[in-house]
């Protein structure tokens, strides 16, 4: 049978997005257009589209320039495994969001969810289309027909990527993803410079508005900054290899690389001798880990913590680290909103947690109070007691106060091993000292009592009581870690997560 | 041949400089140690190579993203 004429245009027209003036202006800023990403993002050849054909059916004359309607989106394969993808196309009306495209949308992310494959959207979209959804037939046809739009459960990984201007849709499902990458020079708001500019008054550029900047270290709303769009689709790649498909599956457990147990055999040589001298957890796990496979999230955003996609003896692990290199690695507002977004994460996706501990405790005082500190300590610590993956801890140093839960001391995690450097006490003894004391008690009594309290604050005291169940030398941590993620069933259905984190939100 | 910064991740006041102009170091090794809220906070080779500069002397203020040090590479 010959090929029908009629498809084969309309097929042609609709691969043709925008046209190519608008097409070649992009590529002259060297930005890829939505069909030229998909293709960067996936392994070849391995596209199928579903509604190529769809267009505008609002605007009777939009039909014959809304190609694919603006949003292309079907099934692909990433590193073999099945995936949904959304692309935005700019070049169609902005990506605007309208009622044929919000359609594809929303089955694509049905089949994901009852299928079990990744979401992956690439955000670049200017909101709403207009004048479509303008007037109250319009808002009625167009939005709110959805009572589960923005709704989740966690059932697959959602990876968004903002790669140009997104307000609207892109932003907000960014907001609902579970890893967000942006491109530098991309925005994400709720509104464009222009209408901030004609509401409010305010004149504002785009990267004050919602820049890289802004995101990575202000809002924490981006996981990982990149230059180009190439690196984004690289990062999502990442990202997804770490993750199962679903969260009925435990993750994928990846090779061995060469030299991962010599390497962190001298992990104990990365801890300075006094303790008042800071140092990079972010390098300590990383020795620790399998070579190669730290993998950072929020690195601007809660310094005083570092939390980390990573792997050990190929298992996926989250690590949840304090990091002294900031304000002696005690956790503010930010570092818990962080972790806490983090624990949801690696619960409802059956990865194990480990944590690394070296904290004098919470960032007190009147910033941090203004930032709700203790709604957000306390809504981190109920996360981590609903986290029902295998959760392992290792108090490499200091360990204060209700940080010492927080950190997952006691049984707040199912194993708790510490290095012999480890205090553990419920405030700095150089505090302590003073608030235990009589008032006007001298200096020379002070300093006895300070001593007093450090050594009371030694491991060996809370090793004897079983509060902690190995004291290890640190070179023999790794290997401890490695036992402990067998013996609870890391990578196997025995490491389920009970997932009562799935509906929780994506920022606290 | 390559340059590459070595920069301060905190502000506070130069306590210690570890390594002198010419000498080579690991990636990872501490070139300085910086006092910030009480703690001593070290600047790290971001890569191996030789020290080529040393941008600052104990007791200045270095502001957070400062370039304290710089390496040559290769």
């Amino acid at each position: 049978m010959n090929p029908n004429p009629e498809l084969a245009r309309r097929r042609e027209q609709a691969l043709a997005m925008g046209g190519p003036e608008k097409l070649s202006r992009r590529r002259a800023q060297g930005l890829l257009d939505a069909r030229a990403r998909i293709d960067a993002l996936i392994d070849p050849g391995s596209f199928s589209e579903s509604g190529l054909l769809a267009r505008s059916s609002v605007e009777p004359a939009d039909r014959d320039r809304t190609p694919a309607d603006g949003k292309v989106s079907g099934y692909a394969r990433i590193d073999g495994r099945p995936v949904a993808l959304v692309s935005n196309d700019f070049t169609v009306k902005g990506a605007s969001s309208s009622l044929t495209n919000m359609r594809k949308i929303a089955h694509v992310k049905r089949t994901a969810t009852q299928r079990g494959l990744p979401l992956v959207l690439l955000g670049e979209s200017s909101g709403a289309r207009m004048p479509d959804n303008m007037g109250s037939d319009g808002m009625g046809a167009l939005l709110g027909n959805d009572p589960h739009q923005y709704v989740r459960h966690r059932e697959t990984p959602w990876v968004s990527a903002l790669l140009g201007d997104c307000f609207g849709s892109s932003a907000f499902y960014a907001c609902i993803s579970d890893h967000v990458v942006m491109r530098k020079g991309a925005c994400m708001a709720i509104g464009s410079p222009r209408l901030v500019e004609l509401a409010m008054g305010e004149k504002v550029d785009r990267e004050t508005l919602g820049g890289h900047q802004h995101h990575a270290s202000v809002t924490g709303a981006v996981d990982v900054v990149v230059d180009d769009d190439l690196a984004a689709l690289a990062e999502i790649r990442r990202f997804l290899s770490y993750l199962p498909s679903s969260a009925s599956e435990p993750p994928p457990r990846a090779e061995v690389p060469e030299g991962a147990d010599e390497a962190a055999s001298t992990v104990g040589d990365m801890l300075p001798a006094s303790r008042t001298r800071g140092y990079d957890m972010r390098r300590l796990a990383r020795r620790l880990l399998d070579p190669g496979s730290a993998y950072e999230l929020k690195p601007e955003f809660g310094k005083t913590a570092t939390t980390m996609l990573g792997r050990l003896d190929g298992h996926t692990v989250g690590v949840i680290g304090n990091n002294p290199m900031f304000k002696a690695g005690a956790l503010d507002p930010a570092a818990c909103a962080k972790i806490t977004r983090f624990l949801a994460m690696c619960d409802s996706f059956n990865i194990p947690i480990v944590n690394l501990v070296d904290t004098p405790g919470f960032v007190i005082g009147t910033a941090a109070e203004r930032q709700n500190a203790p709604t957000r300590i306390m809504t981190y610590m109920t996360a981590l007691q609903m986290t029902t993956v295998p959760k392992l801890t290792v108090i490499v140093r200091k360990s204060y106060g209700q940080a010492y839960l927080n950190m997952g001391g006691g049984r707040n995690s199912d194993e708790v091993a510490a290095w012999p450097s480890a205090e553990v006490s419920f405030m700095d003894p150089r505090f302590g000292a003073r608030i235990v004391s009589p008032a006007g008690a001298s200096e020379e009594t002070l300093a006895e009592v300070e001593e007093q309290l450090g050594r009371d604050s030694e491991v060996w005291g809370i090793a004897g009581m079983f509060a902690v169940q190995y004291v290890l030398e640190p070179g023999e941590t790794r290997q401890w870690l490695v036992d402990m993620l067998r013996v609870h069933g890391a990578s196997t259905p025995r490491a389920m997560s009970r997932r009562q984190l799935a509906a929780w939100p994506f920022n606290f | 041949m390559a340059s590459i910064d070595a920069v301060a991740e905190v502000t506070g006041v130069v306590f210690s400089i570890l390594v002198e102009v010419g000498e080579t170091v690991d990636e990872g090794h501490e070139l300085m140690i910086l006092e910030s809220m009480k703690m001593e906070v070290p600047v790290y080779a971001p890569a191996a190579g030789t020290v080529s500069s040393i941008r600052f002397d104990e007791g200045e203020v270095v502001e957070q993203g400062a370039v304290v040090a710089i390496l040559t590479t290769g």
